[in-house]
């Protein structure tokens, strides 16, 4: 069972369909015992059906799942049975074959409200839009489904949507009064609301004296809101009413992990896995938990860091000097002090972080925030140049300052609106890029209201959607700041901790109805891009055509067509770009300076192609423009920080400008970095050493690289210098 | 490893090098040119390194069996015990379970076949630098006692287009690549650098890595990956220079710095002797003594400069 199934159990009126009605009907009210044994009797029953309940409900899954097979080929066109085998399924971590059973309970007999439920808890499990159109349907079909009720009401307060929530769960309850999992999302409310549900914990015991799920559904709310430390209490909570609750232990266990509580977590999820609860999660985590001696956690005063062993040397000085600038900005800008220090974790492996954050591969993003904890992909866990990982860190240290502003009370929408804007304030180059499926959603009105932007983000409604939100929601913030001033943004950030909705705080921090300012946000959209939305078409055709050009070596004609073609959409940077034909056309005609500015425009559109880079650092280089060469390499060490070659010449270069200590770190990079040429490496950190008067260090250093080469003449000669 | 540096180095100066380097069938055309590029790379750097050097190259549609068998026959006749010999062999390769080939227009070599041609060379210090796909399958055909094999890949099931051949050439130019700083690029130190650059390209593209170098130069075994003369494996190699650069030719020509040089080399045998046993001693009269030699070596160095 997944998080989200923790709301539906064996208890609902559906369920009551079929040999095993009686028995849950105990199990709903806590009689374990009675249950237990009224299972044991379905057992001993000759129906496979019958028997398949037992075991389900004793807990003996395979032997249920036997059983089931057995009774569906007994009852070749009955679907009630193929959905309760599709439930078994959905509970055991197996949703594809559910929904096929559940497909074909519906060829069977059309409208099935079982199998529509079904469905939609299948769906509901990945977030997809469709969920509530098929919970639609079972209602449609049976008025009195009360899990589709149930569902319904749950996806409304995943939207963020209370009051809906609140009306569906109100309708269970008037549909029976006994539906445990409706008293759950009511209580779920009162928690997202700040205020204790006694009266909702009262009515659910009453029931069910030991439902300890109705802690732990409010637990998945909060964590779905950010309130993790909120949301372990309650997963606490849960397993203190009911040791057994496997599945909850194991969500206890992944949430500890997610704030970095790694001896706990382990507990839990080993209690979960010790007991049969064995779904991917728990599985991966404890592997992934299995794994901590390749990490090590460094105490960098206000942060903890933990990085891989094979990196840590290197990386460190970056990570730690990126996260100190940016939490010193945000801190001021928000007027906040952490007291504690933020831990920060970076996997070298993407699936590693995606278990850190999920429990499971596959996670598309970058980086993530659990209150004071930070969990990303390394630089190394993506091929260079297609990862800032610098401004992954700023946007996350952005969630760690402004949740704890208001802690943890503030729409998706907003928070991250805030941090990709607040990523392009640390520097224009940084922050999301307007990709063509960005403007294809511009174009095509695709946008969402502001009252409506979490779904966009929770429960996307076509592909892309997820990124185009991220981007409106950076630009929404970048317009509030460029009308009505940062001011405005703080105070809607206020407002929203005193747990106001997005329209009461757009009424009353900008003055306008949300549709408005909507209006105006387009109209602004709109005039700011005009020239791209307009160009577009014509620049995919006009770009097919330079890359002809560029591929042909008909340099001339790269010159002469491609500024017009890069200007009509300059924020295309990607591989094949205007900027990169350009460049190599005017290299090819031996314009170097040509070529340097192209590249220089390229890079300051936030270009991050490490070849390109390289490039631009060496024309810089050697027009003797050194300074402009270091801002290029400095560029690198943001998209491609492994490459030694990169740390050597930015040590040589900061070397030749005087900036010894700068130059150290560098050549301290390429030393950690596990270099070929460790004579060279030692020998550089020397001379470095030496221009900033460390000249213990220096002698060190050039011993060091001698005793790797003894006849390496540059070294001899800086021992002898150093030697009295 | 310096220790059989230092024997090399008093090799008889007069020596020559005998370079082949054979560029495959690319079949492609972005592969022809690589390959063809990475020859004629290959063939610039070994020219512009030391003195009696002799390159032969092939590649493309003149790199047919019958003009490679014509030019072994020539240096057959032309090679001598004391010289050296090198093959580089860049292009694809293939294993079909029994016998490696290597791609070429026309009728292919097989490894038999090129253990064959090189059997007819008598340098007896030779060197086989087969960069090709599946190349591993030829370790156990070409190896034999004073020659050194080298593949891009473990084994013939590696088959996938390799990367090594470019790191290889890279360096015979790069002053990285010559580690300990003797201005000669050993076999040895070429496989190394070529070998962590091929893991490198792969780790950062994020690629799972199809090609694992091997270094094969006891003439009886299937090569290693990672060579360490003090445990037998890449001696030949690691006194097998490639190319050299800069005083360390001049100075053995001259007669009036002799005895200079034999107490450089007599330091430098110290200061390996003392590096073998550095395990075993206090570290700070390691250092003393290590610190002792290395201002000597580097003041009789500033002499020899002179």
């Amino acid at each position: 069972m997944t998080a989200a199934l923790l709301l539906l159990t064996l208890s609902q009126p559906f369920a009551a369909a079929g040999p095993a009605a009686e028995c849950r009907a105990l199990a709903h009210r806590g009689r374990n015992i009675e249950a237990q044994n009224c299972f044991s009797a379905l057992v001993r029953r000759p129906d496979a059906w019958a028997r398949a309940e037992g075991l389900w409900g004793l807990g003996r899954y395979r032997e249920a799942n036997d059983e089931f097979r057995r009774a569906v080929a007994e009852r070749p066109r009955d679907p009630d049975c193929r959905v309760r085998w599709g439930r078994l399924l959905l509970e055991r971590f197996n949703p594809g074959e559910a929904a096929e059973l559940f497909q074909e309970a519906l060829q069977l007999r059309k409208d099935h409200p079982g199998a529509l439920v079904g469905l939609a808890l299948v769906a509901a499990e990945g977030f997809e839009q469709k969920a509530v159109g098929l919970a639609e349907r079972a209602l449609a079909a049976d008025p009195g489904a009360i899990e589709a009720r149930v569902l319904l009401a749950r996806m409304a307060l995943e939207d963020g949507d209370a009051v809906r929530a609140v009306q569906e769960a109100d309708r269970a309850l008037a549909a029976w009064p006994e539906a445990l999992e409706a008293m759950a999302i009511r209580a779920a409310v009162e928690w997202l609301e700040d205020r204790e549900p006694s009266a909702w914990i009262q009515r659910a015991l009453a029931v069910h004296p030991r439902y300890g799920r109705i802690y732990a559904v409010g637990a998945r709310f909060l964590v779905l809101n950010r309130r993790y430390e909120d949301g372990v209490r309650l997963y606490r909570k849960a397993v203190e009413l009911d040791p057994a609750l496997w599945d909850v232990r194991s969500e206890l266990g992944l949430n500890l992990m997610r704030l970095g509580r790694d001896a706990e977590a382990r507990r839990e999820l080993e209690l979960a896995y010790e007991n049969g609860y064995r779904n991917a999660a728990t599985v991966n985590a404890l592997r992934l938990l299995d794994s901590a001696r390749n990490f090590l956690l460094l105490d960098a005063g206000r942060f903890t860091l933990k990085l891989h062993r094979k990196e840590a040397a290197w990386l460190r000085p970056y990570v730690e000097q990126e996260a100190t600038r940016a939490l010193a900005t945000f801190e001021k800008k928000y007027g906040v002090t952490l007291k504690e220090p933020v831990r920060i974790e970076l996997y070298p492996d993407h699936e590693d972080f995606a278990v850190r954050t999920l429990g499971m591969p596959g996670l598309g993003a970058l980086g993530v925030t659990f209150e004071r904890a930070v969990a990303m992909d390394s630089p190394t866990a993506r091929k260079p140049g297609t990862f800032h990982w610098a401004g992954t860190l700023w946007h996350e240290l952005n969630h760690v300052v402004v949740l704890a502003a208001v802690n943890n009370r503030a729409p998706r929408w907003f928070v991250e609106g805030l941090a990709v804007w607040e990523e392009t304030q640390a520097s224009p180059e940084w922050g999301e890029r307007l990709t063509p499926d960005v403007i294809a959603a511009i174009r095509d009105r695709k946008l969402l209201p502001v009252a409506q932007l979490d779904r966009g983000f929770v429960r996307p409604s076509y592909p892309g959607q997820v990124v185009v939100s991220y981007f409106q929601a950076g630009k929404l913030c970048e317009y509030i700041a460029s009308q009505w001033g940062f001011d405005a943004l703080r105070r809607m950030l206020r407002a929203f901790g005193e747990r106001k909705t997005t329209p009461e705080v757009v009424r009353e921090v900008l003055a306008l109805p949300p549709e408005e300012l909507d209006r105006r946000f387009q109209s602004w959209l709109d005039g700011q891009l005009r020239r791209t939305l307009e160009g577009f078409p014509v620049w995919r055709e006009r770009m097919k055509r330079l890359a002809e050009a560029a591929r042909a070596g008909r340099h001339d004609e790269v010159i002469r067509e491609g500024p017009a073609v890069r200007d009509l959409y300059p924020e295309y940077v990607e591989a094949g770009s205007a900027y990169e034909l350009l460049a190599g056309a005017y290299l090819a005609t031996g314009d170097k300076e040509a070529a340097r500015q192209e590249l220089e425009r390229y890079a300051r559109a936030g270009g991050r192609d490490p070849a390109l880079l390289r490039q631009l650092a060496e024309l810089e280089a050697t027009s003797g423009r050194k300074r402009e060469a270091v801002a290029a390499l400095e560029r690198l060490l943001y998209v491609a920080p492994g490459d030694e070659e990169v740390h050597r010449r930015l040590g040589d270069l900061l070397l030749e400008l005087g900036e010894a200590e700068q130059a150290i770190r560098e050549y301290r990079a390429v030393l950690a970095l596990g270099p070929s040429d460790v004579a060279a490496a030692h020998y550089h950190l020397a001379r470095a050493c030496r221009a900033a008067r460390r000249l213990e260090e220096a002698r060190e250093h050039v011993l060091a690289a001698l005793e790797a080469a003894p006849g390496y003449r540059p070294a001899q000669k800086l021992l002898l210098e150093l030697t009295p | 490893m310096r220790a059989w540096l230092v024997a090399l180095l008093a090799l008889p100066v007069q020596a020559a090098t005998y370079w082949v380097v054979l560029a495959g069938l690319g079949g492609e055309s972005d592969y022809e040119q690589r390959f063809s590029a990475w020859a004629h790379e290959a063939e610039k750097l070994v020219r512009g390194s030391t003195g009696e050097v002799h390159v032969s190259t092939l590649a493309g549609k003149d790199a047919t069996a019958e003009r490679i068998r014509a030019l072994f026959a020539d240096l057959a006749r032309r090679v001598r015990p004391e010289d050296s010999f090198v093959l580089l062999l860049i292009g694809h390769g293939t294993f079909d379970g029994y016998q490696y080939k290597f791609n070429i227009p026309g009728p292919d070599l097989s490894g038999e076949d090129l253990a064959a041609l090189l059997d007819r060379i008598t340098a007896t210090r030779q060197l086989v630098v087969n960069t090709t796909s599946a190349s591993g399958a030829s370790v156990e055909t070409l190896r034999k006692p004073g020659r050194i094999v080298i593949t891009a890949t473990k084994s013939g099931m590696e088959k996938n287009a390799t990367v090594f051949a470019r790191y290889w050439i890279e360096a015979l130019r790069d002053p990285a690549a010559d580690t300990d700083k003797n201005e000669t690029v050993s076999a040895l130190e070429a496989f190394r650098y070529a070998s962590q650059r091929t893991a490198r390209f792969y780790e950062s593209q994020r690629r799972l890595a199809t090609e694992h170098p091997l270094l094969e130069d006891t003439g009886q075994g299937g090569g290693v990956r990672s060579p360490a003369p003090e445990e037998g494996s890449g001696r030949l190699a690691a006194a097998f220079p490639l190319v050299r650069f800069g005083r360390a030719q001049a100075a053995a020509r001259d007669p009036a710095r002799r005895a200079l040089l034999a107490r450089k080399e007599e330091l430098e045998q110290k200061i390996d002797l003392l590096k073998y046993q550095k395990a075993a001693m206090d570290s700070a009269e390691y250092r003393k003594q290590l610190t002792a030699l290395l201002v000597e070596l580097a003041r009789v160095n500033e002499e020899l400069e002179k």
